[in-house]
């Protein structure tokens, strides 16, 4: 009976060959490590905070007089509300954890390398579109720091040569941060995952036509060394999703307000400028570029937003920066260290983007926007020591598996 | 340890260490740090100590400031009885049906202060330092024998070592830096409102309480020290109603995954046993 209505099915909508060809009989390599369960995790979180965003906006109001209200609204009289809103704002968190966790390991087991150069292309466009749908959603709450935090980085567009100046109002909808900028924000944030969600399915088609690299980075011979991704690594991710859950929900059950600033429990006052208006912790290191560019001048804004958009940007020629005949930073020695500087440097930037711009240490004797501006230096050099290390042979790679 | 593994560990000593310092570096005398008995897993409120924070909020911090995401009703949550909220809200000229708000309009009071009072709903989650905040702003202004001090330090003019010192550790105040300290002890001699913990040291409050300001019925202490507790804990309280609620559930769920991340993990490898990784 079940095996006719398939039939049925199958010949008007092929399910089954589509599960086949792409779970339960799509080959992938026997070897791939726990770094590789990030993907799928990031897919998982994006589930979770459509869900919850779209309970969330069954009760929230765009509105500048209300949104913060009704937000408390949400914490106080909406049954679970609070469960809904602290399962949201963490998950943001994560969010950006599994994906930079999963940009990492594409660098570090070159899996931006021929011949996935659209797959990784079109992860970085994912990146981007998560950027603004976090900015935007950040706004949403009209906290102090939502409200301080727009007004700052929407007048980095104002840098622009000739039009910047009328951008920065159009977008505002107003001669400020207002009412109009929360409205759009608001249709925006909730426009913007369903477009991520679309270019996850292009991330994803790409993935399956060219396979997932695996830790030695070599094409493995899928007869040999391939397994179906049904069951193996359906198993081995929900293992992930059951890891992942215990500690999303310690910080959502136990330490909800970790992540988020005390400053955005007051509400919005353009009248009253916070005395340190500091973005989420995972724009940090990025706001840290920006603000490390301060010695150009009347340029200087408009030369820290370009860097802080190429901070972004250079990983889309990462392919091509790369010459090394191998993949993997496995057999890497050279790239494996210049690799866990540029890591290192990421997290020093994210401190310096945390504290003052002019903060200093040992008793004024290190201003932190010097340290800031070595590590940017730093942050660009990893690219630019890639490529020569790599286009000279300068890097001896070990001798390679046959097999996997 | 290779290189590779050495900057492994810098790079995972790095992810713990540096949002503790981030943490640290705000200036000014530390918070002292309390007991907070429900914060943590387990921890729970404690009705008695909501209730005589209750009543000193409604007695002492609602002539100037509102609650207003509180209902005088939901007060019967942390244990008063119908008559209890009715005399209460009746004390400020309010219905137990009202929201916590205070009888001073923001505009006379913008006139009496210079800023309108902040909102106290979410006090307690909307400054560094959360409940510690609260409790050092409550208990952090000039004792008697502070004022005695500053009189004393300024009758004859002049900052020698040894003053300097008491002022140090008496206000918190900088000892390394003689003229700012001098000019904080002539604006407290002009009448400002000095505060240890305050960011800046004057703010618009005048001190709110000091010893035995509110009476309290259950003849617990009320000492300032005593009455900064419980109206903290009640702020807490008025800032997360849903608290208690969050952490029963939060453990129940915690269980609940440990279990089927277990189980998980067991037919994970039973399924991966046949396969060669």
């Amino acid at each position: 009976m079940s095996k006719s209505i398939m039939e049925w099915v199958d010949a008007r909508l092929p399910i089954t060959e589509l599960v086949k060809s792409q779970t339960t009989e799509y080959p992938t390599p026997r070897n791939l490590n726990y770094w590789w369960n990030f993907g799928s995790l990031a897919l998982f979180i994006l589930i979770v905070m459509i869900l919850t965003g779209l309970f969330l906006a069954m009760h929230y109001k765009p509105d500048a007089n209300q949104a913060f209200d009704v937000v408390e609204h949400i914490m106080r009289d909406v049954n679970y509300g609070w469960l809904l809103r602290y399962l949201h704002a963490n998950g943001a968190t994560f969010f950006f954890m599994a994906i930079y966790i999963h940009i990492l390991r594409g660098m570090y087991y070159g899996s931006y390398r021929a011949p996935r150069e659209i797959l990784w292309w079109f992860g970085i466009i994912i990146f981007f579109l998560m950027m603004a749908t976090a900015f935007m959603g950040y706004v949403l709450p009209w906290g102090q720091m939502s409200y301080w935090g727009a007004a700052v980085i929407t007048n980095l567009m104002s840098a622009i040569p000739v039009v910047g100046g009328d951008l920065v109002v159009w977008i505002w909808g107003g001669f400020a941060v207002g009412d109009p900028t929360l409205n759009r924000f608001f249709a925006l944030h909730f426009l913007l995952p369903f477009v991520i969600f679309a270019v996850v399915f292009i991330h994803m088609w790409a993935l399956h036509a060219v396979h997932s690299n695996n830790p030695d980075g070599i094409d493995p011979d899928f007869k040999k060394d391939g397994i179906p991704f049904h069951p193996y690594y359906v198993i081995k991710d929900l293992y992930g999703v059951g890891v992942f859950l215990l500690v999303y929900c310690a910080f959502v059950f136990f330490q909800p307000n970790f992540f988020l600033e005390p400053d955005n429990y007051i509400p919005a006052n353009p009248m009253q400028t916070p005395a340190h208006i500091v973005p989420e912790w995972y724009f940090l290191p990025f706001y840290a570029i920006l603000r490390s560019i301060d010695f150009l001048g009347s340029y200087s804004k408009l030369a820290g937003v370009i860097a802080m958009v190429l901070a972004i940007a250079i990983l889309f020629v990462l392919p091509f920066l790369d010459r090394s005949p191998v993949r993997s930073f496995r057999y890497r020695p050279l790239s494996r260290q210049i690799f866990w500087i540029f890591v290192i440097d990421c997290f020093i930037l994210g401190w310096v983007g945390y504290n003052p711009a002019d903060a200093t240490r040992f008793n004024g004797a290190l201003p932190l926007i010097a340290v800031g501006r070595t590590c940017t230096a730093i942050y660009f050099g990893y690219f630019v020591l890639l490529w020569f290390i790599t286009a000279f042979d300068i890097e001896k790679p070990k001798p390679l598996p046959k097999s996997l | 340890m290779n290189p590779i593994a050495f900057l492994r560990t810098v790079a995972l000593a790095a992810v713990l260490v540096l949002p503790l310092s981030a943490r640290a570096s705000s200036g000014g005398p530390p918070l002292p740090q309390q007991n907070w008995g429900f914060l943590g897993i387990f921890g729970q409120f404690d009705n008695a100590a909501l209730k005589r924070g209750a009543t000193v909020a409604v007695q002492v911090c609602m002539a100037c400031h509102s609650i207003k995401y509180i209902k005088f009703d939901q007060l019967k949550q942390i244990g008063f009885s119908d008559p209890e909220v009715i005399a209460l809200a009746e004390s400020q000229s309010h219905t137990k049906k009202d929201r916590m708000l205070s009888a001073m309009d923001p505009t006379s009071a913008k006139d009496s202060f210079g800023v309108v009072p902040p909102d106290l709903s979410l006090m307690t989650k909307a400054r560094k330092g959360y409940e510690d905040y609260t409790h050092a702003i409550l208990t952090g202004y000039l004792t008697d024998a502070d004022r005695q001090l500053v009189d004393r330090v300024m009758a004859d003019q002049k900052l020698d070592e040894k003053e300097m010192l008491e002022l140090a550790s008496a206000l918190g105040v900088d000892a390394h830096q003689p003229d700012k300290v001098k000019e904080t002890l002539k604006r407290i001699q002009e009448g400002g409102n000095f505060n240890k913990y305050f960011p800046g040291n004057f703010l618009a409050m005048p001190q709110p309480m000091s010893d035995g300001a509110v009476s309290y019925s259950d003849g617990v202490e009320n000492s300032l020290k005593q009455m900064a507790h419980d109206v903290t804990s009640f702020l807490a309280w008025a800032a997360e109603p849903t608290l208690m609620e969050r952490k029963s559930l939060g453990v129940n769920v915690m269980l609940y995954l440990v279990v089927l991340t277990v189980m998980l993990f067991a037919v994970k490898r039973r399924i991966w046993a046949k396969v060669e990784h």
